[in-house]
């Protein structure tokens, strides 16, 4: 008698214990596969014991309580705090909400706390809930997070009443024992396979295997009493059924509620996939080398200068560009991870007694399966005392970017010349970026072509010039300043230098007003002006020919600033002394020798011109005109030197 | 002891599925009939969003990847052709012994079968572009086409997969009693004889 009350004793504490141990394990596959604290993936690949023969051996590799079920897994000391402090007895159910959790995007830093996590209590009522990080919650409140519930496991022991659960002899209870055991075995396999099958498995081992900032998390509660979902919510969810395993006191019940679609979930979320960059944006000589600064006038000449057209950032509105789009995604593996999300093959779901499936899509997503490493997620700790984890989605919003962009922008006309040098458009051609243009740059010239002079902040000189395209070697080294960069910039010096040699000459012009020579100072000496403007240009042009340069550092300036016409050689000798005075221009005058016949050529067509105009002129003009010219070529001498 | 017979949802698969679907299926049913003590081992299908176990087990997951080869040969030698694999879990009886015999039987207790249908890659229809002015890229159709293919296969794997989850909370009581030092129960797998 008193050993059957004892052996009957001891089958009630086992059974107790085969339940208790139950829960646990249970807890432990839901929690180890939903949670990135706790996962089995990497533990499973420890081949060590596969035989409770060879335990023996390798007893220290097999914890105690992995032997329960015989279904070894990773410990989690976090799932048996949560199942002692939300169950008193083996008839409480334990419920897990597995709740997905995603931080907006507009994110500031209110939002913004490493140690802000997750889990609010989503019922005042629920006082034996134990959430995970509790004592981290966002500081900033609930309405900064989008939070949803995606899956409801209940486990729990229904207890049947009017039944006395000692009841039966001790061969029945061992027997209902060993069977209840096996059953038992049998539905948790059942469950870690089926953990892995439901949708927000696939988020759990992205987040796991990617090791990097996500916007959303997976975060499991775990308590002993929810409040139920709302009908919105439950709509929207699949049940599945464990068949219940019977016991002597009661039945052991296993169910999930699932979301059978998370894309929704992540489509609302509008979380950018990938960044994305506008190839062309900064004026990419690729997108549109044509398109003209707006300020420019345009060229009636050939399209050649059309080529030095830029589009800047700031002029996006004038052609009708789109801004920018630049996107950050958290990280590239959430844009994985969002496909996949979104991806409704994923979403499979139980069938035949089983709510129907889901949509099925069109995609299929091929992925790494190299998950034998175990990454943990920075972004969820469910140990009771977290180490902060950054949980930081990586997103730079749109204006910040956009002024980030702008910043890296050069200045509009601070462009260097070899930077251009090998766009596809330019071909070959010492083209530079447009200059807004001077008064000057358009006087009674017969052919037109166009050559940029690139200008800096507000310096900036267009001219035109009347030579056949292969001249624009020519012009395109003007003038090398002291910064001696090999870009041809136009720098205020040059353009005061250039201003006076505007309107003075360093050695007779062709259209200097000479002596004797009657012009009207009024209508004329605009038109002067411009071509003594040209003709200066000219003069400072790189030697046409090579064996022409000569060494001019000798002091027979004063001699060339003469107001008499020059000769050809004085006036190639003037050329080749500008240069010599300029460092790294040397290379310019191989590339003028063949273009000396049509500037001489040139050169007499202004005399002619010049005469004519002269002829028509007053002494007193032309007095005043050599003066000045005499003031200039001092000045000119002044630079040269 | 009755045998209890599982016939799997017919899958229709590529000759390079195979060999995936095959370890998905047979390796989730032989984890449920692993009864001993396992450390599971989850591995991720790589033409498939879907994440099934094994037991653990090297050996097993050598002799099933045997099979899995001769299976493939089989079908390689019948092409066009349903085809079905049969995974049996037994257990070993001894015969009365006699003076002749002393043969040992098997009692089936559990059968599963695996039905494939295997197909070919279905050729391009280059033919249709010719008559039509709007000239169809043909690979980013035929992408379109694997991908939706791909899906459904994917999306059929799992419905096999809930089938052999259901059938092993269903059906419990037919399981024999797990012996001591036993991962796994004996097991076979066979190309019936009819599709032979």
């Amino acid at each position: 008698m008193t050993s059957t009350h004892t052996n009957s004793h001891t089958e009630a504490a086992k059974m107790e214990q085969v339940i208790t141990e139950f829960f646990y394990k249970s807890l432990l596959i839901i929690l180890e596969s939903r949670s990135s604290y706790v996962s089995s993936r990497n533990y499973s690949g420890e081949q060590t014991v596969s035989s409770p023969s060879s335990s023996s051996s390798s007893s220290s590799s097999v914890r105690p309580r992995d032997k329960w079920f015989n279904l070894a897994l990773r410990e989690c000391p976090s799932a048996l705090e949560n199942l002692d402090l939300c169950r008193r007895s083996n008839f409480e159910p334990v419920v897990v909400d597995v709740i997905l959790e995603q931080k907006p995007l507009d994110w500031g830093p209110a939002s913004f706390s490493p140690t802000s996590d997750l889990v609010r209590n989503l019922s005042s009522k629920n006082k034996n809930s134990y959430f995970w990080n509790s004592d981290q919650q966002d500081e900033s409140g609930s309405e900064m997070k989008c939070e949803k519930i995606i899956e409801r496991w209940f486990v729990q022991n229904e207890s049947r009443k009017g039944r006395d659960c000692n009841s039966g002899n001790r061969r029945s209870s061992c027997n209902n024992l060993s069977a209840l055991y096996k059953k038992l075995i049998l539905m948790l396999r059942s469950l870690y396979v089926t953990v892995r099958l439901l949708p927000a498995y696939n988020i759990f081992r992205d987040l796991n295997s990617s090791g990097l900032i996500c916007s959303f998390k997976l975060v499991p509660r775990v308590s002993s009493f929810v409040e139920p979902l709302t009908r919105k919510e439950e709509v929207d969810m699949q049940r599945f059924w464990f068949t219940p395993v019977d016991t002597s006191c009661g039945r052991l019940c296993l169910s999930v509620l699932y979301h059978s679609s998370i894309s929704d979930m992540s489509s609302e979320s509008s979380t950018p996939m990938s960044p994305q960059f506008i190839p062309d944006y900064v004026g990419s000589p690729l997108a549109d080398p044509l398109r003209r600064f707006p300020s420019l006038p345009v060229s009636h000449g050939s399209p050649s200068s059309l080529p030095f057209s830029r589009r800047h950032s700031w002029s996006y509105d004038h052609y009708k560009a789109s801004p920018p789009l630049v996107s950050f995604s958290p990280s590239p593996t959430h844009s994985e991870s969002n496909a996949l999300v979104s991806n409704p093959s994923s979403l499979g779901l139980p069938p035949m007694s089983l709510p129907p499936h889901p949509p099925e899509t069109s995609l299929a997503h091929k992925r790494n399966t190299n998950f034998d490493e175990y990454c943990p997620s920075p972004n969820f700790s469910a140990s009771p005392s977290p180490s902060p984890s950054p949980s930081l989605p990586i997103y730079i919003p749109w204006t910040h970017l956009s002024k980030a962009l702008l910043r890296s922008e050069s200045a509009p006309v601070n462009i260097a010349a070899p930077k251009l040098a090998n766009t596809p458009a330019l071909s070959g051609k010492q083209n530079l970026p447009p200059c807004p243009p001077l008064k000057i740059t358009r006087a009674g010239t017969s052919r037109t072509d166009n050559i940029r002079v690139p200008a800096e902040t507000d310096a900036t000189i267009e001219k035109i010039f009347s030579f056949g395209k292969e001249d624009c070697w020519k012009y395109s080294g003007v003038k090398a300043f002291s910064n001696s960069s090999p870009r041809i910039s136009c720098s205020r010096s040059s353009s005061r230098s250039l201003q006076d040699d505007f309107d003075y000459s360093e050695f007779p012009c062709p259209f200097d007003v000479e002596d004797g020579e009657m012009m009207d100072p009024g209508s004329r000496k605009s038109q002067d002006a411009a071509v003594g403007a040209l003709v200066r240009l000219l003069k400072k042009a790189p030697p046409l020919r090579q064996n022409v340069s000569l060494n001019f550092s000798e002091a027979s300036r004063p001699e060339i600033l003469s107001n008499s016409i020059p000769k050809q050689s004085q006036i190639l000798e003037a050329v080749t002394v500008e240069y010599a005075a300029a460092p790294n221009i040397a290379s310019f005058r191989l590339v003028a020798s063949k273009t000396t016949t049509d500037a001489l050529e040139e050169l007499r067509g202004y005399k002619v011109m010049k005469n004519l105009l002269l002829s028509e002129g007053g002494k007193a003009y032309t007095s005043n005109v050599a003066s000045a010219a005499e003031h200039s070529s001092t000045s000119k001498d002044r630079s040269i030197l | 002891m009755n045998c209890e017979v599982c016939q799997l949802k017919e899958l229709e698969v590529e000759h390079f599925e195979i060999r995936e679907v095959l370890r998905c299926i047979l390796h989730t049913i032989v984890f449920h009939r692993a009864l001993g003590l396992v450390r599971p081992k989850d591995v991720d299908l790589e033409l498939f969003e879907i994440t099934y176990v094994q037991c653990g087990d090297v050996e097993l997951e050598k002799k099933i990847d045997e099979k899995i080869d001769h299976f493939i040969s089989w079908v390689e030698k019948h092409p066009n052709k349903k085809s079905q694999i049969c995974l049996s879990f037994y257990e070993v009886k001894s015969k009365q012994p006699s003076w002749f015999t002393n043969k040992t039987e098997r009692l089936y207790w559990e059968q599963w079968y695996i039905n494939l249908n295997v197909t070919q890659h279905p050729k391009h229809h280059s033919s249709k572009s010719h008559h039509t002015k709007l000239v169809v890229d043909p690979g980013e159709s035929a992408t379109e086409e694997r991908s939706s293919r791909r899906a459904m296969v994917e999306a059929s794997l799992r419905e096999v997969l809930f089938q052999i989850i259901k059938f092993v909370n269903e059906k419990k009581d037919h399981v024999p009693p797990i012996s001591e030092g036993v991962i796994y129960f004996p097991y076979e797998i066979t190309i019936p004889r009819k599709f032979q």
